[in-house]
């Protein structure tokens, strides 16, 4: 059955080239939600834009004018750039010695400072038409800490928590809500390419073992809850971070 | 034809209730496990069994009726109207504690809002593990940040028991998981159910905006047919790869 309150809708969905907002474009196309894509990685249809940088989002904004959700999908552990667009994962752990300030700085600007951005550009008009949803992007690294990602990663992370929370305190007068999904083991593309989780198939299987559900994530595993999110199960769910991770951590 | 468990339902006006009518809808089978049996009626289709959760027996009974279940949803829960003698009582007046609790009323509030959970999760879990399926708990925000004193229409050991409900739904997610069962839980705040009114109507409080709608950021209460929804979307398959979690839905009163 169709989700109730989505049909003819507007969103928002950054992030979109591959991965998890790939597969939130295809939800809300199937839902019938009028979809603006937006990734910094040009692919067929979408519109391309660095959330991080100012210019690029007031393009963005006069092209989508006012949406009823905003999907902040953009982001990952490896801060992509205008020249290597969908940069690929490190092949083993992230630790402290490896990061430098540029690229802390580069990692909290693509998961956090793009998020702040998008929500400053876009809630005022959710305001004005007093509704509307955010769906930010957190992750489990933000929730129990992770040794694979770096602390850049899940510093910007808890970050989307913090900004979500107190955006729903903000914005809750207005009919907005604002929640964050916090993803675990989601096998994208990407992470597929890694080498993460598998140093070898022995430790991969016991990793997934380890999992109450007993497999790794698929991205429409997520958008389904940015879909419950966005419907009228979600009307009253503000200021929430849902672990979406078959059980490997069950949230504070 | 799948079939799904939901107890607390036999109200109009109750979250329970509009769980089941919506399960229906989906084209489940639906089975009500209630004491209240004057709202049977408002349920056409529905197998409602009159049954105390609170007693293990009972359920235990109930379920040996059961060839297979997908789907239990446990709404039963409360301060009052929970135990055959005050069902159709009203609430009581004034506020209870922990520290002004008698046992009594510990053991029924226990009773009818965990105990119940525990004894239903156990008598579905043979069922639910042949298939796999979904289970989805009712906490309350009282879970996460207690009844202020002075409160009235509800009470401490409601909000330890909620506490409770939640610490299950997590160790039962790793028993089912490898089963394929997942289990959730929603927390919800102020709700607009018939019980909210039933609150309203004796402690005159909530007759104007003011006074606890203040502490809601989104300035309303919620809707029976908002947390309904919700419940029924932690049944489906958009939240497949959810368990052991608790989602709060309560207007950005209280970020866990």
């Amino acid at each position: 059955m169709p989700l109730e309150g989505l049909r003819g809708k507007r969103a928002l969905i950054t992030g979109a080239a591959s991965g998890i907002g790939s597969s939130v474009r295809k939800r809300f196309q199937a839902e019938g939600v009028q979809v603006f894509a937006t990734d910094i990685h040009q692919t067929g249809g979408l519109i391309v834009a660095d959330l991080t940088d100012a210019d690029d989002i007031e393009k963005l904004s006069a092209e989508v004018g006012t949406p009823d959700f905003v999907i902040n999908v953009a982001g990952g552990p490896v801060a992509p750039s205008r020249s290597e667009t969908l940069p690929s994962l490190p092949k083993s752990n992230v630790v402290l010695e490896d990061i430098d300030e540029l690229q802390w700085a580069a990692v909290i600007a693509a998961n956090l400072t793009s998020a702040f951005l998008v929500c400053k550009e876009f809630a005022p008009r959710m305001k004005a038409r007093k509704g509307g949803r955010i769906v930010n992007f957190a992750s489990i690294a933000a929730r129990r800490g992770s040794d694979r990602v770096g602390v850049h990663y899940a510093a910007a992370k808890g970050g989307i928590i913090a900004l979500t929370k107190t955006l729903a305190l903000e914005l809750g007068p207005f009919g907005i809500t604002v929640n964050a999904i916090a993803p675990g083991f989601i096998a994208t593309p990407r992470i597929e390419q890694s080498a993460w989780g598998r140093s070898s198939p022995e430790a991969h299987r016991a990793f997934l073992e380890a999992i109450p559900l007993r497999r790794a994530g698929k991205p429409d595993d997520i958008s389904g809850v940015v879909a419950m999110l966005c419907s009228e199960a979600g009307g009253y769910v503000s200021g929430a971070t849902i672990d979406v991770n078959g059980g490997l951590y069950f949230g504070p | 034809m799948k079939t799904a468990v939901v107890t607390g339902a036999a109200k109009p006006d109750s979250i329970g209730h509009e769980v089941a009518v919506r399960l229906q809808k989906e084209g489940m089978q639906v089975v009500v496990l209630d004491l209240y049996e004057e709202g049977f009626a408002s349920l056409p289709g529905a197998q409602c069994i009159k049954c105390d959760v609170s007693d293990p027996a009972a359920v235990e009974g109930a379920f040996a009726s059961l060839k297979e279940v997908h789907v239990l949803v446990n709404c039963v829960g409360g301060s009052w109207e929970i135990t055959k003698d005050d069902l159709r009582a009203g609430p009581r007046r004034g506020f209870r504690g922990l520290t002004n609790c008698s046992l009594e009323d510990w053991n029924a509030i226990r009773g009818a809002n965990l105990d119940s959970v525990f004894y239903c999760c156990r008598a579905a879990a043979p069922l639910l593990r042949k298939q796999g399926g979904a289970v989805v708990n009712v906490s309350s925000v009282a879970a996460r940040k207690g009844i202020p004193p002075g409160a009235e229409g509800s009470s401490g050991p409601y909000a330890v028991a909620k506490a409770g409900v939640m610490g299950l739904t997590r160790q039962l997610a790793l028993e089912l998981g490898s089963a394929g069962v997942r289990v959730n839980c929603v927390a919800p705040g102020v709700i607009a159910s018939g019980r909210l009114k039933k609150v309203q109507a004796v402690t005159a409080k909530g007759a104007g905006p003011e006074g606890p709608l203040k502490q809601i950021p989104m300035g309303r209460v919620g809707t029976v047919a908002e947390t309904a929804a919700l419940i029924v979307a932690l049944c489906s398959d958009d939240t497949s790869y959810l368990t052991g979690v608790t989602i709060d839905i309560n207007g950005a009163s209280y970020a866990a």
